[in-house]
């Protein structure tokens, strides 16, 4: 019962956990945009659909930069550009950099931990089957 | 409709949606957005309507920022209002917060309900108090018509710094769950 309870009991089951992660990741990457400069949000933006596979709704972005600025973690200037409008640049606070510092190492010992407990379910079908002769074989052994 | 006109009606109903801001705080906010729309605009292939469709309905994107905002003023208030407020609109996103709006309810109407009791010693001292009758708490509190008939009250006016000390007790610590759950959904927070 349990195990059928596990698998997605439908086909958007997936694909709607994915929907959640990349949301919840959306502010730790809009901060690591901005670790080698100054950008405004559209660079934010492009700069993470080119970089990383977070497609963003454009507009979740905004309200979320002027959180991390009224939390201090950002700085934000307007610049004026030769597109006729200014740019609102944002730029990390120090207080945004150690933040951002403290995310990355938790999301990287959490991840490689993961990725250690999932590369027997990623291994191709065939290599799987190979690895489980041995025991087989130990099996017919003892028998 | 021309594209101008389009930008200057999302940005119009944006400004209006974003009421509950400061002036300054709502023009910044149009000025990126309006800055935002052009640029994209200005990419070949792309028109202002799907420009438009990516940032989402205005009504939605006002919503983001006034949550932001609202959150962020109530985790620093004490006003009952304004926490209860976001709690509210905290609650019609997750279960968990559905859990703490239904214990900040009870903790503010029982920690009213105990001033309230306090208060009332002053008014009516015959119908309020706790009675007891044979060694059993028979009732407590205030009371409009008539008292407990057999039963005699213990607390007298004791009633009402007790009152007023548990009221005051009960509605610090609502206030400070609240408080502290707002703080710790702002960390976790880029769910809104």
């Amino acid at each position: 019962m349990a195990k059928s309870r596990a698998l997605p009991a439908d086909g958007d089951g997936p694909d709607r956990w994915e929907a959640q992660l990349r949301k919840g990741a959306v502010e730790m990457a809009a901060l690591a945009s901005l670790w080698q400069g100054r950008l405004y949000g559209l660079e934010i933006i492009r700069f993470l659909e080119s970089r990383s596979q977070l497609d963003l709704a454009e507009g979740t972005i905004y309200p979320i930069l002027n959180r991390l600025k009224a939390e201090g973690q950002l700085t934000s200037e307007w610049v004026e550009a030769e597109a006729g409008h200014p740019r609102k640049y944002y730029a990390l606070t120090d207080a945004g950099r150690l933040r951002l510092r403290l995310m990355a190492e938790a999301w990287t010992s959490f991840s490689s931990g993961l990725s250690r407990l999932l590369e027997p379910v990623l291994r191709p079908a065939d290599e799987d089957l190979s690895a489980g002769t041995p025991v087989l074989e130990e099996k017919e052994i003892a028998r | 409709m021309t594209s101008e006109m389009q930008i200057d009606n999302y940005l119009t109903a944006l400004r209006i949606h974003l009421g509950p801001l400061t002036i300054a705080e709502r023009e910044e906010i149009i000025r990126e957005i309006s800055a935002h729309i052009r640029d994209s605009a200005e990419e070949p292939g792309v028109s202002v309507e799907s420009v438009l469709a990516r940032l989402g309905p205005a009504q939605r994107l006002a919503a983001q920022y006034r949550d932001g905002l609202l959150i962020r003023r109530a985790s620093r208030s004490i006003s009952p209002l304004l926490l209860l407020r976001a709690t509210l609109r905290l609650a019609t996103k997750s279960v968990s917060w559905i859990f703490v709006l239904f214990c900040s309810v009870f903790g503010y109407l029982s920690g009213a309900g105990f001033v309230v009791i306090a208060l009332a010693k002053t008014i009516a001292p015959a119908h309020d108090g706790v009675w007891v009758q044979d060694g059993q708490l028979v009732s407590a509190g205030a009371f409009i018509y008539g008292v407990p008939p057999m039963a005699h009250e213990v607390l007298g006016m004791w009633i009402i710094p007790l009152g007023l000390t548990a009221g005051s007790l009960t509605l610090l610590l609502t206030t400070y769950l609240i408080r502290s759950s707002l703080r710790i959904s702002q960390r976790v927070q880029a769910r809104l």
